[in-house]
């Protein structure tokens, strides 16, 4: 239940602060979303399994947002942006899709 | 190719594709699980650890912050991109006023300038008229006038309309746009087919959507609009021709550019078709600014007009682009 608050207050406080982002880091918050989608889902998956721990949660989430934004940068560096942000989001939405239909199975037991 | 069942032993061939879709989630979990595990069965040590119910809350903190970033970050990104499509919007609206703006300027010059060469156009015939050589002068300006498409006219004719073709039944018109493109769509040359038909026809006098066509008169393409005398023209296009109208839809029929034509509506259903009317008004158009040519021996000139008809030389062709 706290953890859900959590989430609620986040995106309230996003939406009324409205906080401005600096012009550089503007074209990764995309992608630290779907990293932050990919962490999140993994959670819920590992939650369902019974194997959730808090701190693998934790760094997960911040790791993945990380990498997924380092690796962009680095492509927007050496010019393969479009490309390399193209596979992250790929292998990001796959590991979202197998997690969720795990979810899923837990859930529905189908 | 399915994924491996968990506990086999991967292949050392096992693709990268099987590896992303069986390990979706992160091994760190199980591996937290089994150190845990271990620590609470009896064989391992059992350091003095903080009561169930602090690290449990305390992990649950962790949680709650961490998904308070994440709500803050989709929060922030969902603006993001909401203000810059709404960024953009402004950008285009304001660009479409100062057109606008722009485009009334230019048409109370136009008004102006009506309004001033008829000023002057009235005080030359005031002028003129008073003596007998200033009287045929007039009269020689007046046919001159007509010649060049600079006078407004009216008569029966022929309207023939030219228009792209309609949009194909299984284009979408909710999400993309429902513009032809390609064959169907009628470009400047189609235009300067029909309008050299025309003269060849036996018109004496032709506009295209209200712009009057002379001598010099260009009609051209930029990009995907059609210019007449450097102004846009948009489909359906409207060319009116005064002459005879039997005779005109007669001899017009029967040029090579009608049948040409006639094959494009066939082919790619570009709108091609024509009807006589009893009364056109076409307006005047704009004179050419002459720098190089000059007027004939006034005696010879006066010769070749008084015997010549104010219908167009066969040889007349539109400039095309």
């Amino acid at each position: 239940m706290i953890p859900i608050i959590g989430l609620a207050v986040g995106v309230v406080l996003g939406l009324l602060l409205d906080p401005s982002v600096p012009l550089g880091l503007q074209p990764y918050l995309p992608i630290a979303v779907v990293a932050a989608l990919d962490a999140v889902f993994g959670g819920i998956r590992a939650r369902f399994d019974g194997i959730f721990d808090a701190k693998v949660f934790v760094v997960s989430f911040v790791s993945n947002v990380v990498v997924a934004a380092l690796i962009v940068f680095l492509g927007d560096q050496l010019g393969v942006g479009a490309q390399l942000s193209t596979a992250v989001v790929v292998v990001l939405g796959i590991r979202i899709f197998g997690n969720a239909a795990a979810i899923r199975r837990h859930l529905f037991r189908a | 190719m399915s994924a491996p069942a968990p506990g086999r032993q991967r292949s050392l061939g096992a693709s990268l594709l099987d590896q992303v879709l069986a390990e979706t989630l992160d091994p760190a979990y199980a591996q937290a699980a089994a150190a845990r595990a271990a620590q609470r069965a009896p064989g391992g040590g059992q350091p003095p650890a903080p009561p169930g119910w602090l690290r449990r809350s305390r992990g649950q903190l962790l949680v709650a912050l961490t998904l308070l970033v994440v709500g803050l970050l989709a929060a922030v990104t969902y603006r993001e991109a909401a203000a810059g499509a709404q960024g953009r919007e402004q950008a285009r609206l304001s660009l479409r006023e100062d057109v606008t703006v722009e485009s009334e300027t230019t048409d109370g010059l136009v008004a102006q300038l009506e309004d001033l060469t008829g000023q002057v156009t009235r005080a030359r015939e005031e002028a003129l008229a008073a003596s007998a050589v200033g009287q045929r002068a007039l009269d020689q300006l007046a046919e001159a006038e007509l010649a060049a498409a600079v006078s407004a006219v009216s008569g029966p004719g022929l309207r023939v309309t030219l228009g792209n073709a309609a949009p194909s039944a299984d284009s979408d018109p909710v999400g993309g746009s429902a513009e032809v493109s390609g064959p169907g769509v009628v470009q400047d040359g189609d235009l300067q087919l029909v309008v050299n038909a025309l003269w060849a026809s036996g018109a004496e006098a032709i506009s295209i959507n209200g712009q009057r066509l002379g001598a010099t008169t260009p009609i051209r393409q930029a990009g995907k609009a059609i210019l007449v005398d450097s102004r846009p023209v948009t489909s359906p296009y409207e060319v009116s021709a005064i002459g005879d109208p039997d005779d005109l839809s007669n001899r017009l029929v029967a040029t090579p550019e009608a049948t040409l034509l006639a094959t494009l509506t066939t082919d790619y259903g570009v709108v091609f078709d024509y009807a006589e009317v009893d009364d056109l008004d076409l307006p005047a158009g704009t004179a050419a600014e002459l720098e190089f040519a000059r007027p004939l021996d006034p005696a010879a000139a006066a010769g070749t007009s008084a015997g010549a008809d104010t219908g167009v030389p066969a040889d007349q062709s539109t400039d095309g682009g």
